[in-house]
């Protein structure tokens, strides 16, 4: 079985607890965000390059699925970031920490900060967008 | 009770693609999925391979992945699932020589990289026979003592998954166990070889290796207590 295989055959069949679930949301979040600061540096560069298609990309932007697609941004950010200080903070300041009953806590805990960080964030978010591309709460 | 054992198997020499074999069967719920598949092998199928030796959870020869966990199937009994469905696979990341067997040498490879047995080219003590050593000195790498080689944590880590050259958790392990003994003087060698690309740094603390050992190594925090000693320069 070649690496990717049975790299992709674990993360969806190995019924891990918490830390799998959390390494794998931690790799989807740190994907996305990367996938996003890629094609905003593009979209960037296209102000000096070609700036008709700057204004093209942000218009893109604007649009609904674009919007609901930030929202998910969001989470990305918020979660991978929450959870790269909690890793960091037991791995590299408190390795005696590391039990399994604090680590299955901490991840619960890490999930509830990213929520409580991120709901306000899209109900922000998904507001500004009814009130921008459907008019709504008078927009 | 009645289950039904869904097997991974894989006989090169017939020639067949790996495939899973189904078999109903009425067993004890006190009974252990090894003793499950011994009777599949007297009653149904004497080609079924896997490996096993003491079977008391001493040797390490039967990890495999139950209902999609690794575990030593001499220690798990058929109740503690909690399914009358049971699907038994090879460990994964090592190559399937057949059925549930793999080939352990790359496995083994990374172990003896960390050079794991006692170095003290010291004259011994004059005023006596041994090296000593404090209890409290002794304990610092009890834990890590306890491996007995499975590799049920190795072949549950993505990282090694993804990539052979880790080390992996066991080797890890291993090396803790010297590294924090006070008679030994080859930590900088180990820590060299942790230190590289395939050492330490793989590690994603995704937790997989402590939920699978079945000797409740603190697994993960043994890797970090060895990243700490690479980043701090002291042993403590």
């Amino acid at each position: 079985m070649s690496n990717l295989k049975t790299t992709l055959t674990g993360y969806a069949s190995y019924r891990g607890k918490e830390g799998h679930y959390s390494f794998i949301l931690h790799r989807i979040t740190g994907l996305g965000t990367a996938l996003f600061l890629i094609i905003h540096i593009l979209d960037t560069s296209f102000v000096y390059f070609f700036p008709d298609l700057y204004q093209h990309a942000i218009s893109l932007y604007r649009s609904t699925l674009f919007g609901i697609a930030e929202v998910g941004l969001v989470f990305c950010v918020f979660f991978h970031g929450v959870n790269g200080l909690r890793v960091a903070f037991f791995d590299l300041i408190a390795p005696r920490l590391w039990s399994v009953p604090k680590q299955r806590f901490s991840t619960k805990i890490t999930l509830l900060i990213t929520l409580l960080m991120w709901v306000p964030a899209s109900a922000i978010m998904l507001y500004n967008m009814l009130y921008h591309n459907f008019g709504w709460f008078g927009g | 009770m009645q289950i039904k054992l869904k097997v991974f198997r894989y006989l090169p020499h017939t020639g067949k693609k790996p495939h899973y074999d189904t078999y109903e069967m009425e067993v004890d719920p006190n009974e252990r999925v090894l003793d499950v598949l011994e009777q599949v092998r007297a009653d149904s199928d004497p080609s079924l391979g896997y490996r096993r030796s003491c079977a008391h959870g001493v040797c390490g020869s039967d990890a495999m992945r139950i209902n999609g966990r690794n575990m030593l199937a001499c220690k798990v009994l058929v109740k503690d699932l909690n399914s009358t469905q049971i699907t038994v696979e090879p460990i994964l990341g090592l190559k399937v020589l057949r059925d549930l067997i793999v080939d352990m040498e790359p496995f083994f490879d990374h172990f003896r990289s960390v050079m794991p047995y006692f170095v003290n080219d010291d004259p011994i003590p004059e005023d006596g026979k041994e090296r000593l050593q404090s209890p409290a000195q002794r304990e610092r790498f009890d834990d890590t003592t306890k491996c007995i080689l499975c590799a049920a944590c190795t072949t549950s880590c993505p990282s090694f998954w993804a990539n052979g050259k880790y080390v992996g958790p066991a080797a890890i392990v291993n090396a803790h166990r010297f590294i924090f003994d006070s008679r030994d003087t080859a930590a900088a060698e180990r820590l060299e070889v942790l230190n590289e690309d395939s050492g330490v740094w793989r590690c994603r603390t995704a937790f997989n290796c402590t939920e699978a050992c079945p000797r409740d190594i603190e697994i993960t925090k043994a890797i970090a207590e060895v990243k700490q000693v690479i980043y701090s320069g002291k042993i403590e």
